[in-house]
């Protein structure tokens, strides 16, 4: 086939027109537009592109089920490079320009403080994964929700595991950024509060080709468990150094630094028993088995450890349910003044937005429970996420139990 | 929109400052310098510190200045004795010295949690528009401060000299002249320009973290300096465009492009800076704005 120049032109025109025009709703009320403002590339790649399909599914069933009090739901998709520069330009780019209502699953603190005076100052709702504590307290207007928690409360939760498994001589070692330092500080108080003092506590700093002089400082102390603060890559050499130092401490850790990839490159048995807290989602609920479904579909992979995924879901079905039990025209501070409305107890459960506005419509009160979790907001918009405790054995992560925060 | 375009605006000029003064340090002089985000963290760090401290903002910009002039001090000696790769390797472990001491120094800098709620000046403004333009202001100035300062450096005697020195070291010490002070003080008028550039860009931000401050910057600067041409005022300002342009204008192409995934141009645009270096390489060796015979 060949075209001339002028045809060529038209065909630009045309194409260009089509994908600039709005989606095409010829209804009245706004659509209501989204910032997918994720970590695509960047450290927090492994969880990105995931969690920005799943807002898109998601956001794609709230339409399909009729739009949010008669509002559609429009999706701009930008990618933080988990980097605070890149992710503010991309924030202004989807205030200003996308004149977004909410931007959604910002994942790494710094991004997510870096942002906050923007999203603050233009009435948007921001709803992240972030762990760092002064997110809470830096949202005055209450705008700010978070899907995940913060460091701090996740260390307590582990210091609740190692009393439960009933040891009592616990170090610290941890990674010297934000959410390693803050993992640490979670545990010394919890663990304190229970009445015990932690035998050493060592921060050392990333990329080192070993650890040998902390672990030293760690191993005088003579521990029976060392609570690790740290990401694989570190984990793998200080396990495999202590081994070497004739040491058969045991580790625990987050899910991210204890994983089975430790036993491909240590070997089974010096792993076994390390323990691993981690985010899981709501496995048995039913809006978890109905996202999973989709996002398989979607990504043609499985869901797996991307906890967040189910985090972003939720933002969207949440958000949705916000709108509709705000009722038509409502501005942002209405509609999250309705988001513990719709997800906190005291209603009728739900657990997808098609039944949820069903029952809103009847005049009931509603409490959705998400893929990620009961999503009960606290006074900060922060919720209580589930967390579970697993052991390698034999080279595989054993599920043990659930702990409570 | 507008908005949108002046903090592009702002950060392609604060890139332009950090590109002017790499320029002044290896286009001009011949310094290869590794290391330029370490004066930029510096500077940023001291902005940040002393306005969270109450103190003016000219008291802020000034320390961070002046502070980012000083560090360079120990480097420009060190420059003295140091060649060519030698002196890149030095740099790049001053740039990550900063970064760490900023980590450790936790009663100073907050460490990795880094500073939030550093002031912006014009706040009185209002939020967005006239205090987003009233910044803009303040970056272009800054920009055109920087270039007349360059350019009357190396239109005068001083910058005849400093060129010499990058063409042959040896010969100039042959006509006599000393290369070892005029070295030092390029070394820390460029790394004071960077300096400006920090404070600027934490100002903006209004919040930083270490983690800002890795040697990516760095080697963004270079690449913006190799496109636009080393030893070249315009083309500093062209590179830091065309840099900018690509990081922030494959969002916008983007949004006009139907079926193209956020995901999918997120690897796009990495490929686009690839390609592109390559391309420079092969056609413009000497960068945009430099003419072939010049080199």
């Amino acid at each position: 086939m060949r075209f001339n120049r002028r045809e060529i032109m038209l065909t630009g025109a045309a194409s260009l027109a089509a994908a600039m025009a709005p989606v095409g709703f010829a209804r009245a009320a706004e659509p209501y537009r989204i910032g997918a403002l994720n970590p695509i590339t960047g450290a927090g790649s492994p969880y990105g592109s995931g969690t920005q399909k799943t807002i898109l599914f998601a956001a794609q069933e709230v339409n399909d089920a009729g739009g949010a009090a008669g509002r559609m739901f429009e999706v701009f998709a930008e990618d933080t490079q988990t980097a605070p520069e890149a992710g503010v330009l991309a924030a202004k780019k989807l205030i200003e320009v996308n004149k977004v209502d909410a931007i959604f699953g910002t994942w790494s603190s710094g991004v997510t403080l870096a942002i906050m005076p923007l999203t603050d100052a233009a009435n948007v709702i921001l709803m992240t994964n972030s762990g760092a504590a002064s997110i809470s307290t830096l949202d005055t207007k209450d705008l700010v929700y978070r899907y995940s928690t913060t460091g701090i409360r996740s260390g307590r939760a582990i210091s609740g595991v190692i009393e439960k498994e009933g040891l009592t001589r616990v170090a610290t070692m941890a990674f010297n950024n934000a959410s390693g330092r803050d993992l640490v500080a979670g545990v010394k108080s919890g663990w304190e509060e229970k009445g015990h003092s932690l035998v050493a506590e060592v921060v050392y700093e990333p990329n080192r080709p070993g650890y040998r002089s902390e672990l030293q400082q760690i191993l005088a102390a003579k521990p029976e468990i060392i609570m690790l603060g740290s990401y694989l890559p570190d984990t793998t050499i200080i396990v495999r150094e202590a081994r070497q130092m004739g040491s058969d401490v045991r580790f625990i850790g987050p899910g991210y630094a204890i994983a089975p990839k430790l036993s491909e490159s240590l070997g089974a048995e010096a792993v076994e028993g390390l323990m691993a807290v981690d985010y899981v989602s709501s496995l048995d609920s039913s809006a978890y088995a109905h996202f999973s479904k989709r996002y398989q579909d979607e990504m043609g992979s499985d869901v797996g450890e991307n906890f967040y995924a189910s985090c972003a879901y939720d933002m969207v079905q949440c958000t949705a349910l916000a709108i509709e039990a705000a009722g038509p025209g409502a501005d942002n501070t209405k509609i999250a003044a309705n988001l513990r409305k719709v997800s906190n107890p005291g209603g009728k459960v739900v657990s997808g937005f098609a039944e949820g506005k069903k029952l809103l419509a009847a005049g009931e009160e509603i409490n959705y429970e998400g893929a990620s979790g009961p999503l009960d907001f606290d006074e900060h918009g922060d919720v209580k996420p589930l967390f579970k405790l697993s052991k390698l054995r034999s080279g595989a992560l054993e599920y043990q139990y659930m702990l409570s925060l | 929109m507008l908005a949108y375009i002046t903090a592009v605006a702002i950060v392609f000029c604060i890139y332009a400052l950090l590109t002017l003064s790499l320029n002044l340090h290896f286009g001009f002089t011949g310094l290869i310098n590794f290391g330029h985000v370490g004066f930029f963290a510096i500077g940023a760090y001291a902005a940040a510190l002393c306005s969270l401290n109450g103190m003016p903002y000219v008291v802020g910009f000034t320390a961070a200045a002046a502070l980012a002039a000083l560090a360079a001090w120990p480097l420009g000696l060190l420059a003295l004795r140091l060649r060519e790769d030698y002196l890149a390797i030095v740099t790049l472990a001053f740039s990550e010295i900063v970064r760490v001491v900023i980590t450790a120094e936790e009663w100073l800098t907050n460490g990795v949690q880094g500073l939030p709620g550093i002031p912006r000046p014009f706040a009185s403004l209002g939020i967005g528009g006239n205090a987003e333009l009233a910044y803009l202001a303040l970056v272009v100035t800054a920009v055109v401060l920087a270039i007349l300062l360059i350019r009357h450096l190396v239109r005068s005697p001083f910058g005849r000299l400093i060129q010499a020195i990058r063409d042959d070291e040896v010969a100039v010490k042959a006509l006599g002249k000393n290369p070892a002070g005029v070295k030092v003080r390029v070394f820390m008028i460029g790394a004071a320009i960077a300096g400006i550039a920090g404070a600027l860009y934490a100002h903006y931000m209004n919040y930083i973290v270490p983690d800002q401050f890795l040697p990516l910057v760095t080697f963004y600067v270079w690449m913006a300096m190799i496109l636009g041409g080393a030893g070249s005022i315009s083309g500093s300002l062209v590179g830091a465009g065309v840099l900018i342009g690509i990081l922030e204008g494959s969002r916008v192409v983007r949004d006009l492009l139907p079926n193209v995934m956020q995901v999918e141009m997120a690897s796009l645009r990495l490929a686009l800076v690839g390609l592109l270096l390559v391309l420079f390489v092969l056609y413009r060796p000497n960068g945009l704005m430099v003419k072939r015979d010049e080199s």
